[in-house]
């Protein structure tokens, strides 16, 4: 039966050479799978015409398996631990031909995370099935790879100005590797962002945006730019913590043990980092002795990656400078305090909101400011001091002028008339 | 009765559009503090007036300080370097104001071209000119354009620290103008210093007459 199955492949696959069919006259084989020591069952099976099809039908079966010895294959005794750990062995093969895509990928979020042990963040397979690669079907909103684990932000993002014009046939508008890279995906939220991606298309944003924005590099520093371009996605203050010698974001190994004791610890985290705790952090990771100084810079965001994705047209973009300089505007109800732990993955806990009005975070995030939306409580009351006593002092001090004349003049008055 | 030369034309002419700006600014600097409280106009208008009105500030106090600094007038500003004579007459100031002038007891300062000011008047137009307005003058040009003076702003600990104290001169100057207004009218009538900051002429029992001075 198996051979059957091997020789419909076998007739199918016309363009491949004799060695490839000599492989899938066993793998051409409908079922075949092998049981692994994890318990799981790896299929063996390769269809031969879509492998022939693919971009690696040019370089055979030999090209990625030249390990595999003819003479004493199959190797049915071979240990296989799992299919994880054998994928993530597999790379390697992969690194062969592609070394400039294995760079950048051993430098992205994804690699850093598979470091890190976790068991669903992407290898090469994960994206291209190495038997089918098809050129250019990474690149089509139907087969883009990257929504099989981000569905959910997939689908704001085909909802989006930039999904709604790629699904109407401009190829123009950005798919998910225009933004983030194919495959040396960053952080969204490390250094400057995804700020530069937009600037790749949106050249004139800068000068566009100065037309009317006051303080425009500003704004453009430490808003993102989903934070007015998806308006209805809610915003949050980020405090990301800054080497003040290197400045870019503070990392591991830098003072993460002090930070995580500190801003996870059970009281910060019942009850929210407050301005106090705040200061004894910061006054913590710069004590005497320690070399590269921190700070902490804030970055308007969104909360969501989902919601970094809802992006409008641009005529419904939040250009009412009201919407966030003003007390309890909507963009400071969330505050957040982080770090780049490794990969620059943040680590990042919640903070409350009265960090960013409080006399105390004066120093702690002297950087952060928005005019009206995060003004200082404290000088709210000194400024109604102020008022009253500039006012009602000379008040005062006129009438008791005024009544004590009045009581003089009565008293001569009555003198004279005595 | 003299008549005394007291505010050549030049001073008289800083003061008030000083006091034009200075409101002005204290008014469209509240606006841009409470957005949402108080809307006399959009936030990026009232953002640009707040910017033209400080550079005219700014140009203004250089009327005054060219003019101080090309005239012996400057006389009046010169600290009084007796700490005990400073203290007495500033006590006996003090005293005046809150005691005597409700007797109607005569002010015990009387003013000349040289010597304009009484000694607390003097230590405070000291503090507010060659302190306040200078930092205030500052903090508004960096806060102005953030980016162009990122460096200085982050020297100085930040755009929050460096709008802390632009805020803080503001709360003293909130609770300065109304004083100082209240002040003026407590010559021999209310409007006598007013009215001599029109014409530069006061009026004094004492000293010989300027009428020709300038």
């Amino acid at each position: 039966m198996a051979a059957v199955a091997g020789m419909t492949a076998f007739a199918s696959a016309g363009t491949l050479s004799k060695d490839e069919q000599q492989c899938l006259a066993c793998h051409g084989s409908a079922g075949m799978e092998k049981q692994l020591a994890s318990g799981e069952t790896l299929s063996l099976h390769i269809s031969g015409d879509t492998f022939a099809k693919s971009v690696h039908g040019a370089i055979g079966c030999a090209g990625c398996h030249s390990d595999i010895d003819p003479t004493g294959h199959p190797a049915a005794n071979s240990s296989i631990g799992g299919k994880r750990s054998f994928s993530v062995a597999r790379v390697q093969v992969c690194r062969g031909c592609h070394s400039e895509q294995f760079k950048e990928w051993d430098q992205s979020v994804h690699a850093a995370l598979v470091s890190g042990g976790n068991p669903a963040a992407p290898i090469c397979t994960s994206c291209h099935s190495p038997h089918a690669v098809i050129k250019g079907s990474s690149a089509a909103m139907d087969t883009v790879p990257c929504k099989a684990c981000h569905g959910d932000i997939f689908t704001a993002y085909a909802a989006s100005v930039h999904g709604v014009l790629r699904g109407s046939g401009v190829t123009q508008a950005p798919l998910c590797f225009s933004c983030h890279g194919a495959h040396g995906v960053r952080v969204p939220t490390a250094g400057a962002g995804l700020k530069n991606a937009c600037f790749g298309c949106h050249t004139t944003a800068l000068a566009a945006h100065r037309t009317w924005l006051p303080n425009t590099e500003l704004h453009f520093d430490v808003v993102s730019c989903p934070a007015c371009h998806a308006p209805k996605a809610q915003r949050r203050v980020d405090l990301v913590l800054y080497n003040n010698t290197t400045h870019k974001e503070a990392s591991e190994p830098l003072g993460v043990p002090e930070f995580a004791s500190r801003a996870g610890s059970p009281a910060a985290r019942r009850r929210g980092l407050d301005p106090a705790m705040l200061f004894t952090l910061l006054q913590a990771l710069n004590r005497s002795g320690i070399e590269d100084k921190t700070s902490f810079k804030g970055r308007l965001d969104v909360r969501t990656g989902v919601e970094a994705h809802e992006l409008a047209p641009s005529a419904e973009a939040i250009s009412d400078c009201n919407t966030c300089h003003r007390a309890g505007a909507d963009a400071f109800q969330s505050v957040t305090i982080s770090m780049a732990g490794p990969g620059g993955i943040p680590i990042r806990y919640g903070a409350r909101k009265e960090i960013l009005n409080s006399a105390f975070s004066i120093n702690s995030i002297g950087g952060f400011y928005a005019i009206g939306g995060t003004r200082i409580t404290f000088l709210d009351v000194l400024l109604v001091l102020a008022l009253l006593g500039g006012i009602g002092a000379p008040a005062v001090h006129l009438t008791a002028r005024l009544a004590v004349r009045r009581y003089t003049n009565r008293t001569r008055h009555k003198q004279r008339k005595g | 009765m003299h008549r005394i030369y007291m505010h050549p034309l030049p001073v008289r002419v800083w003061h008030w559009s000083n006091a034009v700006i200075c409101v002005m600014l204290c008014l469209t600097g509240i606006q841009i503090r409470y957005v949402g409280l108080i809307n006399l106009m959009p936030f990026r208008m009232v953002v640009a007036a707040h910017n033209w009105l400080g550079f005219l500030l700014i140009a203004n106090t250089f009327i005054w300080l060219l003019f101080y600094l090309s005239s012996d007038r400057i006389r009046t500003y010169h600290s009084e370097l007796n700490p005990i004579k400073l203290f007495r007459e500033s006590v006996r100031q003090f005293v005046y104001y809150g005691y005597g002038i409700f007797k109607e007891a005569p002010n015990p300062f009387v003013a000349s071209i040289y010597r304009k000011f009484n000694p607390p008047q003097s230590m405070t137009y000291q503090l507010i000119m060659l302190i306040l307005l200078p930092i205030q003058c500052v903090t508004g040009i960096l806060l102005w354009d953030l980016t162009r003076y990122a460096r200085a702003v982050a020297f100085f600990g930040g755009v929050r620290v460096v709008d802390t104290v632009h805020v803080l001169i503001f709360i003293v100057f909130v609770f300065y103008i109304p004083f100082h207004a209240y002040l003026g009218t407590l010559g021999r009538t209310p409007m006598e210093h007013f009215k001599a900051m029109f014409t530069g002429y006061e009026e004094s029992d004492e000293g010989e007459s300027t009428d020709k001075a300038e």
